[in-house]
C-alpha cells in the first residue's frame, strides 16, 4: 500500500493546526476547528476547501465536441462556450466510472473535472473514446473551492473578469493576482461559490491571501461532507458506483435519454429495483454507510451517507431502497449499532436556502 | 485543561466529589478529541452502574463514544440542557457540559480515580 501524497497546501493546513486524514490517498484536512463552525461559516459567509486532489485534464482538437458527446452523458455539441455541465463517464452496462464536470473554454476546447479516486482510470477508459484529440493530465496543476454567499466578495480584488456577468455554471480563463487560471462557478455546497484552477506552485500564496479577510475561513472535509448531503449531492463511492447506474441514483434529470452516449443503450432498456433517496431523522442520532434500512420491518435498502446536519440540527443521509419503499414521505427505519431511528424519504435538497443561484451584485 | 479540584478516570471521565453525592463529565481531552458532539444519550434517573461501567453515551461528527462510570452507583440527576445543546460538552466540559449526578454505592471505588498529576500525562500521547 502506497504512501498517502500530499497536496500542495498541506503545509498551509499544518499552519493552520488542521486535523489532517487520508482521504483517496491524499493527505487532507476533515476539519480545522470545528465540523459544525466550518459547515454554518459556509453558509452564511465563505469557506476555502483544499480539492487538489481532483483531477483536471485538458481535451482539445477538431471534433472534441461530437467525440466528448459520445463519451461522457453530457451532450458536449450543444453546450455553449463557457459553460458547464454535470454529468457521468459510464461503461457499456450503463455503470457509473465517474461523476464529472465538462467545462467548454472554446469551440474545440473542453476542460473535464473528475474525482480523485478515479482519475487515472477515467482518463484511461477515455483515451480510446477521443482517440485523435489531445488528451492532457493537468497534474501540476491546483484547485481550490471558494463557497459561501459572500465567495464574489472574497475574490472580487484578485481576479480580472467581472464576476457579477459569470453566471451559475459558467466558466471563464481570466488571471488572479496576475497569474492565468481558469474560474467556474460551480461547486460541492449549494451557496454561491467558485473553483479556481491554476499551476500547484501558486496556490499556497493564493490560499494565504484569501484567509487575509476575516471573512474567509479554512473548511475541510467534514464540512464538506455535511453540506453537499445536505443538497443531496451524490458521492462517487457512496452514491455512485461501477455497478450502479443514473437510473438507480434518481439522476435521470442530468443526461438525455434519447442519448447516443456510451451506455445509453442499457439505460434504456433498464428499469431499476431500487432507487437512491435522501432521508431525514427525527433526532439528532447519526446513522452511516451500511447501516440496514427497514420497512414495516422488513429489509428495504441500504444507507450509503450519514451525517449531523448543522443547518437542520437533525441526522441526515442517503441510501439506496427498494422502488416500493422510496416515495416522498416514505417511514422507514434505520438500524444502526446502537439505535433503531425512525427517517423520512425527503424531497431533495434537504436544505432549500442556498445561494448557488443568486444573481452576483458588487 | 485539568481542573485540580476533580479526580479522573483513564478513559477521561472526570469526577467531583460532595460527601455522598459526585458530579460527572468526560474531560477537555475527551471533547477534542470526539470532535462537534451532536448527540447524548442520557442515562435514566434511578440507574445502578458499577465503577467502570457504561453510563452513558455521546455521539460526535466523527464517532459515538461510550461515557464509563468514574464511581459505582445511582443516577439521580441528569443535565437536560445536554438534549438541546450537546455542544456544551465543547464548549464547557466541566462545567455547564456536566453529565449526570450520582449517589455513590461504595466510597472505595475513590481510591482506584486518577489525581490530576496521574491524569495529565495521559492526555499527552
Amino acid at each position: 500500500m502506497s504512501q498517502p501524497r500530499k497536496t500542495c497546501l498541506y503545509d498551509n493546513h499544518v499552519s493552520l493546526s488542521a486535523r489532517i486524514v487520508d482521504f483517496a490517498g491524499y493527505l487532507l484536512p476533515v476539519q480545522y476547528e470545528s465540523i459544525i463552525a466550518e459547515h454554518l461559516h459556509t453558509r452564511n459567509c465563505v469557506s476555502l476547501f483544499d480539492t487538489c486532489h481532483m483531477g483536471q485534464v485538458l481535451i482539445t482538437g477538431r471534433g472534441a465536441a461530437e467525440k466528448l458527446s459520445r463519451a461522457l452523458t453530457q451532450d458536449s455539441a450543444a453546450l455553449p462556450i463557457g459553460k458547464a455541465k454535470y454529468g457521468f463517464l459510464l461503461n457499456e452496462n450503463g455503470g457509473v466510472i465517474d461523476d464529472t464536470i465538462i467545462m467548454r473554454l472554446g469551440e474545440d476546447e473542453f476542460f473535464l473535472v473528475v474525482n480523485a479516486a478515479t482519475k487515472e482510470n477515467d482518463i484511461a477508459v477515455l483515451s480510446p473514446r477521443l482517440a485523435g484529440l489531445h488528451i492532457t493530465h493537468q497534474t501540476d496543476w491546483a484547485k481550490l473551492d471558494i463557497q459561501g454567499p459572500r465567495s464574489a466578495e472574497a475574490l472580487k480584488k484578485f481576479v480580472e473578469c467581472d464576476l457579477t456577468s459569470l453566471k451559475y455554471f459558467s466558466v471563464t480563463r481570466t488571471k488572479f493576482n496576475g497569474a492565468d487560471c481558469i474560474l467556474s462557478r460551480t461547486g460541492y455546497t449549494g451557496e454561491l461559490g467558485y473553483e479556481l484552477f491554476m499551476p500547484q506552485k501558486f496556490m499556497p500564496g493564493v490560499f494565504d491571501m484569501l484567509l487575509e479577510n476575516p471573512l474567509v475561513k479554512p473548511a475541510g472535509l467534514g464540512a464538506r461532507d455535511s453540506l453537499r448531503l445536505e443538497m443531496a449531492y451524490p458521492l462517487y463511492g457512496h452514491e455512485l458506483s461501477e455497478t450502479l447506474n443514473p437510473k438507480d441514483a434518481d439522476m435521470e434529470f442530468f443526461y438525455d435519454p434519447q442519448g447516443n452516449f456510451v451506455g445509453a443503450d442499457a439505460l434504456r432498456k433498464y428499469a431499476p429495483a431500487q432507487k437512491l433517496v435522501t432521508l431525514v431523522g427525527e433526532s439528532r442520532r447519526q446513522f452511516h454507510p451500511g447501516d440496514e434500512i427497514t420497512c414495516g420491518g422488513k429489509t428495504a435498502g441500504r444507507v450509503t451517507s450519514g451525517a449531523f446536519s448543522p443547518s437542520l440540527n437533525v441526522a441526515i443521509g442517503m441510501g439506496y431502497v427498494d422502488i416500493n419503499a422510496s416515495q416522498t414521505g416514505a417511514e422507514l427505519v434505520v438500524k444502526t449499532q446502537r439505535a433503531e431511528l425512525p427517517v423520512k424519504v425527503a424531497e431533495k435538497p434537504i436544505y432549500t436556502k442556498g445561494t448557488c443561484r443568486i444573481k452576483v451584485t458588487l | 485543561m485539568i481542573p485540580a479540584d476533580l479526580l479522573y478516570t483513564e478513559q477521561h471521565e472526570w469526577i467531583k466529589i460532595s460527601g455522598d453525592t459526585a458530579v460527572m463529565g468526560i474531560t477537555d481531552h475527551a471533547q477534542n478529541s470526539l470532535g462537534d458532539v451532536t448527540f447524548v444519550e442520557l442515562p435514566a434517573i434511578g440507574k445502578r452502574v458499577l465503577q467502570s461501567e457504561e453510563v452513558c453515551s455521546v455521539e460526535s461528527t466523527k464517532a459515538a463514544s461510550s461515557v464509563y462510570a468514574p464511581a459505582g452507583g445511582e443516577v439521580i440527576e441528569v443535565n437536560s440542557e445536554l438534549e438541546t445543546a450537546p455542544e456544551l460538552i465543547n464548549q464547557d466540559p466541566y462545567g455547564k457540559g456536566w453529565i449526570c449526578k450520582l449517589k455513590l454505592a461504595d466510597k472505595g471505588d475513590l481510591e482506584k480515580l486518577l489525581t490530576p498529576e496521574k491524569y495529565k500525562p495521559l492526555t499527552e500521547e
